[in-house]
């Protein structure tokens, strides 16, 4: 209701505002508000969250980096590695480094050293919280002050995706961290093209520009991240001039409505937050592959499409998101078919339907949907029963293995193992000592992902990757529903330098090419 | 005074003792997972498992317990299980924005609330009288999160007098300050005026019926020497008693005040620790909390000693 009527009064306020109020003239700092309330930390490699991980990937490099604009691993591209060589056998990976790279302030230049101590660092359980990503490393060796060679205990024709610049591949600096302590994790010290200037709780994190950067003097003077929970405060801040670039909702209306006003240009970009039913095998009737089935035919994704909107969220076919490396959906999405969902509940001695209880969240990103997916399965028979809770609650419980159906929403690494193994490996499968989350249980394609991860031959990975999806396909261990995109606002005064499709970390790539006009 | 005040506080500690135990149980009684928030939704069975016993969220809770009343005696608040930074280093980088959006609030509630309250017992059932209580109502029924929207499309984004973003934090003029801190403070303000208008105006009414005013009066005493002299002083309990229960509402209700304008404060610090489920930092504040409304409580009974000769230290 508050949203509701929170929404009425920014619409009240769009109409009112015609254009952005001038701003005093000042330095080209640019001024980026996400949605969180505050920074945890910005130790790259204990930094979770998006708000988190947007400040870490503006101050750190990784080996090999994202070309900027795109969250496509087919773009990966040097970074602080100029070059590298795998061997034959994908499990020896030897990288190059650039000469003359700075660490910010009197840090001094970036060696081998640094980089072995770095991936050493992201691997330890105790200083990582992406450890469990590079287990397969076993060792790292700088071979000299510019050469680092790692070895893996199994082949891995996708290593570079781990020592890009992403979660566990960034590059710190070994003196600043051991010097620091547990104050590395408020006094950022990397090598990237903004460096960590002050935090001020709740408020904001203030960067400075690089001037020695290795690719160039960035051509802005710096970034201030202001800490704006609120969707309306951001919205009227940015009317009022006091803000560049603004983390927008993510709503068909909104995003409508902000093209027609014209003040404010809207990026609509990848990885989105693929959104999948997962269907819980080891809760009757869902046991039973004829109502798993019958409850695929019952859902119309299409109406959840048009609800959440076409731009915005988009409909998913495959169980891995369109897009990653490995996605396949040549085998056709389910179709929406009531008559044969009914058809298969009779079929499966059903014929009154069926009641399934699902703990769901009552956030605006999952509520909505399920309760649309509730009245879907309700004309087929199938009676969902929804025990709404707070977004932390849901997590806890859907670990617990207390729901028969889990709808979830995650980006990860663009990758079809990362998707394959988290949700559908049978070894991940919640209340295992391993699990991760497998909700459905799903455990007919263990085969597939695992060949898949050690095959170095990056053709037979992606044939191993199709016919995983294809048999959870089959065994409809859960239901791919729609993708919600990130959407930003900004003013027509700031240009990225690049066009922007995609951006790992959810959030926007500002490199020593982005540039912002007079005000 | 001071053995009422040495009493007060022997008195606080059963009184604190309870609450304790009863922030230890509550915060518990919340369920979801601390380790789950730190290491996010990726992060393996066997990670959470070594990060909750590195936390000591896997000791049996009366270890839990017992160690948490002797690092609160010991003055230790422990640490953010999402930041690693203090409680109390937590606490202080947002005590003082707090301490200063409720003292102008309620700086802001006296100001407009005492003068109304007065104007409409004085002219009671008159225009003035009617006016005041419809103003006071509007005040109690509009919801904080409306009134502060309504605030930043009038005054900020139309008029342009004032900053959407208030409160910035960092190197700020003590104008440029004060224009941030107006919006925020006359929102939360307004609940504060609504509340003293109506106990100052019920109060007064109660007062003026008394015979010793009705004396003052046919010995010709001036109109604002019985209103400020004889009626008002001996209008000042309930008020007082409502200014330090109305405390801790203030406190409740500046959460959403500062995430509509964008302040840091206790509200926003307790809405993160409970999303994140720190359990650390949620029963450090809400000990803190605790000990601010006893605090109130006690400098509430004190100032009725200031106001009223008749009210003893014992």
């Amino acid at each position: 209701m508050k949203a509701r009527i929170m929404a009425v009064m920014l619409a009240t306020a769009a109409a009112f505002s015609v254009a952005p109020l001038p701003a005093p003239a000042q330095a080209a700092v640019l001024r980026i508000s996400p949605n969180g309330t505050d920074i945890a930390t910005l130790d790259p490699h204990r930094a979770v969250s998006t708000t988190d991980q947007s400040v870490v990937a503006w101050i750190f490099n990784g080996l090999v980096r994202f070309k900027p604009g795109s969250a496509e691993s087919a773009d990966l591209e040097p970074d602080l590695a100029e070059r590298w060589e795998a061997s034959d056998d994908k499990k020896a990976w030897t990288f190059h480094l650039r000469r003359n790279v700075k660490f910010h302030g009197d840090w001094g230049e970036l060696t081998a050293d640094d980089v072995a101590f770095s991936l050493k660092r992201a691997a330890s359980r105790d200083t990582s919280t992406f450890a469990a990503s590079l287990a397969n490393m076993l060792s790292v060796e700088a071979l000299d002050s510019h050469t680092v060679k790692v070895t893996l205990r199994e082949p891995d024709a996708s290593f570079l995706n781990l020592v890009s610049n992403y979660r566990g591949g960034y590059i710190v600096s070994r003196k600043a961290v051991e010097a620091l302590g547990n104050r590395f994790a408020t006094s950022p010290v990397g090598t990237g093209p903004f460096s960590f200037v002050e935090h001020i709780t709740q408020q904001r994190v203030k960067l400075a520009a690089n001037k020695a950067y290795f690719r160039g003097e960035p051509k802005i003077d710096g970034i201030d991240y202001r800490f704006i929970p609120s969707d309306s405060s951001r919205e009227l801040a940015y009317s009022s001039g006091e803000l560049d670039i603004f983390y927008a909702k993510r709503e068909q209306k909104w995003v409508d409505q902000a093209r027609r006003r014209g003040n404010v240009v809207v990026d609509i970009f990848r990885p989105g937050e693929y959104r999948t039913l997962h269907i819980n095998r080891t809760v009757a009737p869902l046991d039973d592959l004829r109502v798993r089935q019958a409850l695929a035919h019952a859902i119309d994704t299409a109406q959840i499409e048009r609800f959440v909107g076409i731009d915005v969220g988009p409909r998913g076919c495959s169980v891995v998101p369109d897009g990653y490396l490995g996605s396949d959906c040549s085998y056709g999405a389910y179709t929406f078919d009531p008559a044969k969902a009914a058809a298969l509940l009779k079929e499966a001695g059903h014929p009154n339907g069926v009641t399934i209880r699902a703990t769901t969240s009552n956030i605006s990103a999952h509520l909505p949907a399920m309760e649309i997916i509730q009245a879907q399965l309700a004309k087929v028979g199938i009676k969902l029963e929804l025990n709404v809770v707070d977004h932390p609650t849901y997590h806890d419980q859907i670990r617990k293995n207390a729901s028969a159906l889990v709808f979830y929403g995650a980006a990860r690494f663009p990758v079809a193992d990362t998707y394959l193994s988290e949700f559908y490996a049978s070894k991940s499968a919640v209340g295992k000592p391993t699990a991760v989350a497998n909700f459905s249980h799903c455990a007919v394609a263990d085969a597939e992902i695992d060949a898949a991860r050690h095959e170095p031959d990056q053709a037979k990975q992606i044939a191993l990757w199709h016919e995983a999806q294809r048999k959870i396909h089959e065994d409809v261990c859960a239901v791919p529903i729609n993708d919600i995109l990130q959407v930003w606002g900004r003013s027509s005064k700031v240009d990225y330098g690049y066009p922007l499709k995609g951006a790992l970390n959810l959030s926007l790539p500002i490199t020593e090419v982005t540039t912002l006009a007079e005000r | 005074m001071t053995s009422f005040v040495l009493r007060r506080l022997l008195f606080a500690i059963p009184t604190l003792l309870v609450m304790l135990t009863a922030i230890f149980v509550l915060v518990r009684m919340v369920p979801g997972d601390a380790a789950q928030v730190v290491l996010g939704d990726q992060a393996s069975a066997a990670s959470l498992a070594a990060l909750r016993a590195k936390l000591g969220l896997d000791q049996p809770v009366y270890v839990q317990y017992v160690s948490f009343l002797l690092n609160v005696a010991r003055g230790d608040l422990g640490q953010s299980l999402s930041s690693g930074r203090s409680v109390i280093e937590e606490v202080g980088q947002v005590l003082p924005s707090t301490i200063e959006l409720t003292a102008a609030a309620i700086g802001i509630g006296l100001l407009f609330g005492l003068p109304l309250g007065v104007a409409a017992a004085l002219s009671r059932n008159g225009w003035i009288d009617y006016v005041s209580r419809v103003v006071s109502l509007i005040g109690l029924s509009f919801p904080a999160f409306v009134s502060g929207i309504l605030m930043l499309i009038v005054f900020a984004i139309q008029l342009g007098w004032f900053p959407v973003l208030g409160g910035s934090g960092g190197r700020q003029s003590f104008a440029e300050h004060l224009r941030g801190l107006a919006l925020p403070a006359l929102n939360l303000g307004l609940i504060m005026t609504a509340y003293v208008m109506r106990v100052t105006r019920a109060a007064m009414l109660g007062v003026l019926t008394e015979d010793y005013i009705r004396t003052a009066r046919a010995k010709g005493v001036g109109p604002v020497r019985l209103v400020a002299r004889h009626a008002l002083r001996n209008s000042l309990i309930p008020i007082i008693t409502v200014v330090g229960l109305y405390f801790g509402t203030l406190i409740g209700n500046s959460v959403l005040t500062e995430i509509i304008f964008n302040r840091p404060g206790l509200g926003k610090l307790i809405l993160g620790a409970l999303n994140s489920r720190d359990y650390t930092l949620l029963q450090g504040l809400m000990i803190i909390f605790a000990i601010c409304v006893i605090a109130v409580n006690t400098l509430t009974d004190l100032a009725y000693g200031l106001v009223d000769p008749r009210v003893k230290y014992s």
